[in-house]
């Protein structure tokens, strides 16, 4: 809400300067959000007299004009305006003066005059709507002075809370003033005058949902000259945000700031049988609104109707048929309190939000409906000469007493870590002009509201009673007492601590086994990146797995159900939620190839979504992906450039096998998965720890993701631990006391024997004093057959309780030579 | 042969070698020297062969002899083969050295993500002071985010949080971390401390200061005893260790219907120190986070009586916490990805 401290100031002396006043507010909870100084872009405009003013030579619709802008200084001004004659003051924008909106005044010639300058209307000046007429200062108005000096505002910018709609007005926030200064509210008089025919003779309603409309009260006014409200009255609008219109449409708005009470005005003439109905909307019924749109309206909106239909959404706008006009000569107030939550529907039905309805969404003080249409009445009959009919219609004239909410002054202590006590708390509450009583008897103290209502008892002594002024709806419990307390005393007041209480158990953090792979991978040289969850539904097609990804791993969510969509989503790029990492991976390795970069190597662990419709449950899966182009190392002057390659991609993914303490991955051939490489691309397992996928990227997925790379090496990975969970502990066996022994074997295989199967051969063979094995060279050409290759491996042999004898290496080496002749049809290699 | 012939041999022989030694120019010349006077087939021994043709009383005294010239000899050629390994050692070094001043074979290095970095720093530093983390659901459904938090449907104050919706029926994208309020204290009984961290999402449209999708700090403290004076001293605490010791700290009333009192939290402005600046809008402060009391209700849908229990609850945004750490002013950054931007963060 934006307040001009000078409109502020009619309600409350104020001595602190603005930013005083802004930070002492914003410590009591209304935040302000900026200070503006208002009317800071009129430079160089001034108080000036008109001294002469005559026709100009050569043109019938300006004036020439001498004006005496202080100090003796006498200009001469050429003006276009009809309203002006000598002895007015009037603002005088001087030769490089800045007008709102940059515009810049300069001396210059006018159909052979010269004039020094310009007069301004109050349009020009942000001052008031005038476009027609120079704005015509009051005569005592001191010559030269600077206009800023005295149109000029501070203007604070104040976030009010969604509780608080009481403080959406000038008085409102003058309350709070009064709670920081101390200072008295005073509450604006209405000094209504009424006469003739009373309102009840003139005028009738009917409330038909008095669920949705608690009170509706309306006033009727006679002999309104419909015209511009004062200057004043204009100035304090532009300051506040607001444009002026009439003053009739003024008055209203005028009181909507001042008191936070909207109120509607209708042209009484357009009303028929000058009855007023609040009712639903019927099926087909239309209205053309004040923005001039015709809009069908719901069955489940509020209408202000008459004989023939509706008038005005209520709450929200009114309608074109009834708005007052420069023919109006009798008005209708209207001043309600609606439904917030009805409110709240229909403007976002319509896209409609007012200042308006936005007081109305936050509720309203009951008695506000009669104080509201008073204050404008008085306001119309000042500024349009109206007179008002005696009485309102009300429909609800009974004003219920101030709510009373009990507390324990002992239980705030120990909410807040205060030690305030009953007496400097209902001194402290007092501040809010919130009275306290003590009970006499036992109270019942409201713990928890409407949702689910909760109370204790409170024995004599034991509670006090907080009366609360019937603006401060947000008042309910007595933790809101407690808040009230907090905040008036000031936040900064409560005494640091720091915990002594009770600690919990304690738990693994599902971090740990994260931070291990992340910081083992940014060791081996790759970046983490964390990509958007919501990606294009095309990505999500494109990366689909044609494979299942197989049982879940302990811990985590199986990668199972249709793909989520966010229904609303703004932009169609983030519009479902992945169920793989690689898409988003892909697309940063392209903005990166884009900037220029040729090797690029990042990893991201993230989530995959999916709805599984049979059981109605939502999965969420933890993933490892991982995309690596370019060079594998940094380039050098001392080193040989070398690409990353599939090879690298298993290796990372055994790394991390080994530091997460899983068994090495096995790898096998990967088939049927449009994403990758098929003669390049591997699926790894390590039984309930890892699983997953590795392998070059299809190139004909470069086209499409628009990837300028030669190769990409991909892969994604699901974890044990990812989703939380403690990692291996090391088993730790003591170190062989008997030596090992090596041994290299080479054998010769078809091509279509993979290095999968004949190590799983020489492993079975090998038995228990097999202790490793590492293919070391893969060799193909002469002597070998063109569809054969040698896999060359180093064979360690150990006991852990003997020396092993040659007899017993060179027995075991013989089962290993005939399992691979049996198995693989494989012979070895002198 | 006699004695007087067979010493004066083996004086020439020594005289001879130590000529040879003193001239060797490498240790190769010098073993192959050792091996022809002293070696078995040498020529020292071959003067000795001699000794046999002498009388049995000379032969102690020859023996002598050959011993004293066999000495001086192995002296000799021990003390030039030091001599000739100092520099021979020194003439290796000389032709092994290289030009130092290139630079060294780079190592591959990676980066971490400054929002995961960030996010784990938070935990760090609430997990000194017992707080476990906790994670939850990202598509969460409108009750937990929204009604068990007492922000019922329509409420005014669901302004607040711009949602996202999913074609999943009740259920949108969790629009804060605040929801992990409730499912903790579903599952855990008090003492209860848990940091709850994760991905929240918003409907927004991204720029410099907006972001669809970001990540979240929620921390959770409730047992019977717990103050909103703990809150304080435990937010200037994290302060001191996210901002560091010198920056002053401001604890002011919030808004949120969770809690009950609200509570903002400000640190002094690290741009301008306080003294007013574009950046914290002249007000000398920047907002880190948003805490309160837990409120009754929330209370109550945690399965907790709000008679016995109390506590605080705060949440913070990653990113704001990084821009201010790191001197980012776009977040759109975060989610770019592009390397110029995260390998400054090794």
């Amino acid at each position: 809400m934006r307040v001009p401290l000078n409109w502020l100031r009619e309600y409350i002396d104020i001595q602190l300067d603005p930013e005083q006043l802004a930070e002492r507010l914003t410590l009591l909870g209304m935040e302000v959000k900026g200070i503006e100084a208002w009317g800071a872009d009129w430079r160089s405009v001034v108080v000036g007299e008109l001294l002469t003013v005559v026709r100009h030579p050569r043109a019938d619709r300006l004036s020439l004009t001498t004006v005496d802008v202080g100090a003796g200084q006498v200009l001469e001004i050429v003006c276009g305006a009809t309203n002006i004659a000598p002895g007015q003051r009037v603002p005088v924008a001087l030769p490089g003066a800045v007008l709102p909106g940059g515009r810049r005044i300069e001396r210059a010639e006018k159909m052979g005059v010269v004039s020094n300058g310009m007069l301004c209307s109050g349009d020009e000046l942000n001052l008031t709507s005038d476009v027609d007429g120079i704005l015509i200062l009051p005569p005592g108005t001191p010559l030269g002075t600077e206009l800023s000096n005295l149109y000029g505002d501070t203007v604070l910018d104040i976030d009010v809370k969604p509780n608080r709609g009481d403080a959406l007005s000038l008085v409102g926030l003058a309350r709070e003033v009064s709670i920081v200064t101390g200072a008295p509210v005073r509450f604006p008089e209405i000094g209504l005058v009424e006469s003739g025919q009373p309102t009840s003779e003139l005028l009738s309603i009917s409330v038909e949902e008095p669920g949705l409309c608690r009170r509706f009260v309306a006033r009727w006014l006679s002999a309104v000259k419909v015209g511009p409200a004062p200057d004043v009255v204009q100035v304090r609008l532009q300051a506040a945000g607001m444009r002026p219109i009439s003053n009739v449409v003024d008055a209203s708005n005028y009181v909507m700031l001042e008191l936070g009470k909207p109120t509607h005005t209708f042209d009484a003439a357009a009303v028929h049988d000058h009855r007023l109905v609040v009712r639903r909307a019927r099926a087909g019924e239309r209205l053309e609104t004040l923005d001039h749109v015709q809009r069908d309206l719901a069955v489940e909106d509020l209408v202000v109707a008459d004989a023939a239909g509706p008038l005005a959404i209520a709450g929200i706008i009114g309608g074109a048929s009834s708005e007052v006009s420069e023919r109006t000569t009798a008005v209708i107030i209207e001043s309600a309190i609606f439904d917030p939550l009805a409110i709240r529907r229909t403007g976002q039905r319509y896209a409609l939000r007012s200042e308006a309805s936005l007081r109305f969404e936050k509720g309203q003080e009951f008695r506000l409906a009669r104080i509201a249409a008073d204050r404008v009445a008085g306001l119309i009959a000042e500024w349009a000469g109206a007179s008002v009919a005696a009485g309102r219609a009300d429909s609800a004239a009974a004003e219920p007493g101030p709510t009373q909410v009990p507390f324990r002054p002992a239980r705030i202590d120990r909410l807040l870590g205060t030690q305030l006590g009953p007496g400097e708390q209902r001194a402290i509450l007092a501040r809010a002009e919130i009275a306290t009583e003590a009970p006499n008897g036992p109270a019942t103290i409201p713990i928890a509201g409407e949702v689910k209502p909760l109370t204790a008892t409170a024995g004599l002594g034991e509670a006090l009673i907080a009366v609360i002024p019937s603006w401060r709806a947000d008042l309910e419990i007595e933790s809101d007492v407690a808040e009230e307390v907090a905040r008036v005393l000031g936040y900064q007041k409560i005494p640091p601590i720091l915990p002594h209480t009770a600690m919990p158990p304690y738990l693994d953090s599902p971090l740990g086994v994260r931070d291990l792979v992340r910081q083992t991978l940014a060791g081996a040289g790759l970046t983490e990146v964390v990509t958007a969850a919501l990606i294009a539904p095309r990505q999500v097609e494109a990366f689909r797995s044609a494979t299942p990804a197989g049982p879940a791993l302990p811990g985590d969510d199986p990668a199972e159900g249709r793909p989520i969509r966010a229904v609303n989503a703004l932009s169609s790029e983030h519009a479902v939620l992945r169920q793989q990492l690689l898409a988003g991976l892909l697309q940063v390795v392209a903005l990166n190839l884009h900037q220029g970069r040729e090797d690029v190597a990042i990893f991201e662990i993230g989530k995959g979504y999916g709805y599984d419709e049979a059981s109605g449950l939502i999965r969420e899966w933890w993933r490892l992906g991982f995309a690596l182009t370019g060079a594998s190392q940094p380039p050098a002057w001392n080193r040989i450039s070398r690409p990353w390659e599939l090879d690298d991609g298993k290796g990372l993914v055994e790394l991390i096998a080994d530091r997460l303490g899983f068994a090495p991955p096995a790898w096998t051939r990967l088939v049927g998965e449009p994403v990758f490489h098929p003669g390049r691309s591997a699926s790894g397992a390590s039984e309930g720890a890892l699983v997953g996928r590795v392998g070059e990227l299809h190139p004909a997925l470069r086209a499409t993701e628009d990837l300028r790379a030669e190769r990409i090496v991909i892969g994604e990975f699901a974890l044990r631990g990812l989703a939380g969970g403690s990692p291996t502990v090391a088993n730790i066996v003591p170190i062989a006391r008997y030596p090992a022994i090596e041994r290299d074997l080479a054998v010769v295989v078809g091509q279509d024997r993979t290095a999968g199967e004949v190590e799983r051969t020489i492993r079975s063979a090998g038995g228990g004093l097999l202790r490793g094995v590492r293919l070391f060279d893969i060799y193909t050409g002469p002597p070998l057959g063109a569809d054969e290759h040698s896999l060359a491996y180093r064979l360690i042999f150990q006991a852990s309780d003997r020396t092993l004898t040659d007899a017993e290496i060179e027995t075991t080496l013989a089962a290993i030579r005939a399992g691979l002749a049996r198995e693989a049809g494989g012979r070895i290699r002198a | 042969m006699d004695l007087t012939s067979l010493s004066s041999e083996l004086h020439r022989l020594r005289d001879a070698a130590l000529a040879s030694v003193a001239a060797a120019r490498s240790s190769a010349t010098l073993e192959l020297l050792d091996v022809e006077v002293l070696g078995k087939k040498g020529s020292l021994t071959a003067v000795l062969r001699g000794i046999g043709s002498l009388p049995p009383d000379d032969r102690p005294r020859v023996g002598a002899v050959a011993n004293e010239v066999r000495a001086s000899i192995e002296a000799a050629l021990a003390e030039r083969r030091a001599t000739l390994r100092v520099a021979e050692l020194a003439d290796r070094l000389a032709t092994e050295a290289v030009d130092v001043t290139t630079p060294g074979r780079p190592i591959g290095r990676g980066a971490l993500h400054p929002i995961i970095e960030t996010m784990g720093r938070i935990a760090e530093i609430f997990g000194r002071f017992g707080f476990i983390v906790h994670e939850g659901p990202e598509v969460e459904d409108d009750l937990t985010n929204f009604q068990m938090l007492n922000i019922a449907p329509d409420h005014p104050a669901r302004d607040l949080w711009d949602t996202l919706y999913v074609d999943v029926p009740g259920h949108l994208l969790r629009t804060h971390t605040s929801p992990l309020q409730i499912r903790v204290m579903q599952a855990h009984r008090p003492p209860i401390r848990a940091l709850l961290p994760g991905r929240v999402f918003r409907y927004e449209a991204v720029d410099a200061s907006h972001a669809s999708e970001f990540f979240q700090v929620e921390g959770l403290m409730v047992d019977e005893g717990t103050t909103m004076g703990d809150l304080r001293g435990l937010l200037d605490e994290f302060s001191r260790a996210m901002f560091g010791h010198d920056k002053r700290t401001r604890f002011r009333p919030g808004y949120y219907p969770f809690t009950e009192p609200s509570v903002a939290f400000d640190v002094e402005c690290l741009v301008c120190a306080g003294s007013g600046c574009p950046a914290c809008s002249r007000t000398g402060w920047m907002t880190i986070l948003g805490a309160g009391m837990v409120h009754p209700v929330v209370l109550q849908h945690g399965g907790l009586d709000p008679e016995r229990y109390q506590g605080f609850a705060f949440g913070m945004g990653v990113e704001r916490i990084a821009n201010l750490r790191h001197g980012v002013g776009d977040l759109r950054l975060y989610t770019e990805n592009d390397l110029r931007f995260l390998e400054q963060f090794r």
